[in-house]
């Protein structure tokens, strides 16, 4: 009951900010929050530009998406495997744990350090 | 009503009552069903009483036994030796879970989504909160895994808060300012 409720806010969630970011382009329209830590750093963080990237990915363009943040397509396949693990974790621990394993995690956590060091060296 | 169990590093479900019966458990098992947040040790269930033997603790750094070959085979071995099987699944895992409890919540999703899309870095603390908890797990340590998972959690939390809420007021304050003064 209360599964289902979550489920559905959740979808109506997706729906509403699909909506937007298709319809809105965030590299014009100023109603786009921009990132704190740009405006008080002035470097890029590893999240930079992911509004542009879903805007980008909502109208089919892929290659748009990378240059805006490849760090956010890349992650897109693990995040739908990770998602997969946490609703099969009561049923199935076994496969939860596998999932989550600590070498995939430490892989992760040295992408987004690197990704976030070469960025603003680089300027992706 | 039907169980899922996880004894001996076998997890086996779902399983009804009967089939029960037949896979020689323990008292150092943990079942789950549908109306259950997690799982629980299998003594915690007063309905399953007589379905399990009972056996002291500490017994997690046992030999495993040969009850999870009957898990396996679906037969009844209780009271034969014990015949030693290379093929073993634990075996060939050595980083398999020291305990039959269930990982806890390890976040990692949350983790993930709040740093790419959350423009705060502290989801990177909740990537390393996801790694605590799965190191823990691994060593044995639950009750450290859950304190883990739950400091990694209000990390998730305090991200998407700060990202989702925080960050636009943030962005729209100075327009705001301008058209107040």
């Amino acid at each position: 009951m209360r599964r289902t409720l979550i489920i559905i806010l959740a979808i109506a969630a997706l729906l509403v900010f699909g909506i937007i970011y298709y319809a809105l382009d965030p590299s014009q329209s100023g109603m786009f929050p921009r990132c704190t830590f740009l405006t008080l750093t002035g470097y890029k963080c590893p999240g930079c530009g992911s509004q542009r990237a879903i805007h980008a990915l909502l109208h089919g363009d892929v290659v748009g998406a990378f240059k805006y943040n490849a760090l956010l397509l890349i992650s897109i396949p693990w995040i739908a495997l990770c998602l997969y693990a946490e609703t099969q974790r009561i049923r199935n621990p076994r496969l939860y744990t596998r999932i989550n394993a600590p070498q995939l995690m430490w892989f992760f956590l040295i992408t987004v350090l690197l990704w976030w060091l070469l960025r603003n060296i680089f300027n992706w | 009503m039907q169980y899922w169990i996880n004894h001996n590093g076998v997890q086996a479900g779902p399983v009804s009552l009967d089939e029960m019966k037949e896979m020689g458990l323990t008292s150092r098992a943990y079942v789950w069903c549908e109306g259950l947040s997690d799982w629980v040790k299998i003594t915690q269930m007063p309905e399953l009483q007589g379905y399990y033997e009972m056996i002291s603790e500490p017994a997690a750094q046992q030999q495993p036994v040969p009850e999870q070959q009957a898990v396996n085979s679906g037969q009844v071995i209780t009271g034969q030796p014990y015949q030693p099987q290379p093929a073993q699944p634990q075996y060939a895992q050595p980083q398999a879970a020291a305990t039959d409890e269930p990982c806890p919540p390890t976040n990692l999703v949350w983790a993930i989504i709040s740093t790419v899309l959350c423009c705060i870095p502290t989801g990177i603390v909740a990537i390393i909160y996801a790694l605590k908890v799965t190191n823990k797990y691994r060593e044995g340590d639950i009750e450290g895994a859950k304190r883990a998972s739950e400091t990694g959690a209000w990390w998730c939390i305090a991200t998407i808060i700060l990202g989702i809420i925080v960050q636009p007021f943030m962005s729209i304050l100075p327009a705001l300012m301008m058209s107040a003064g």
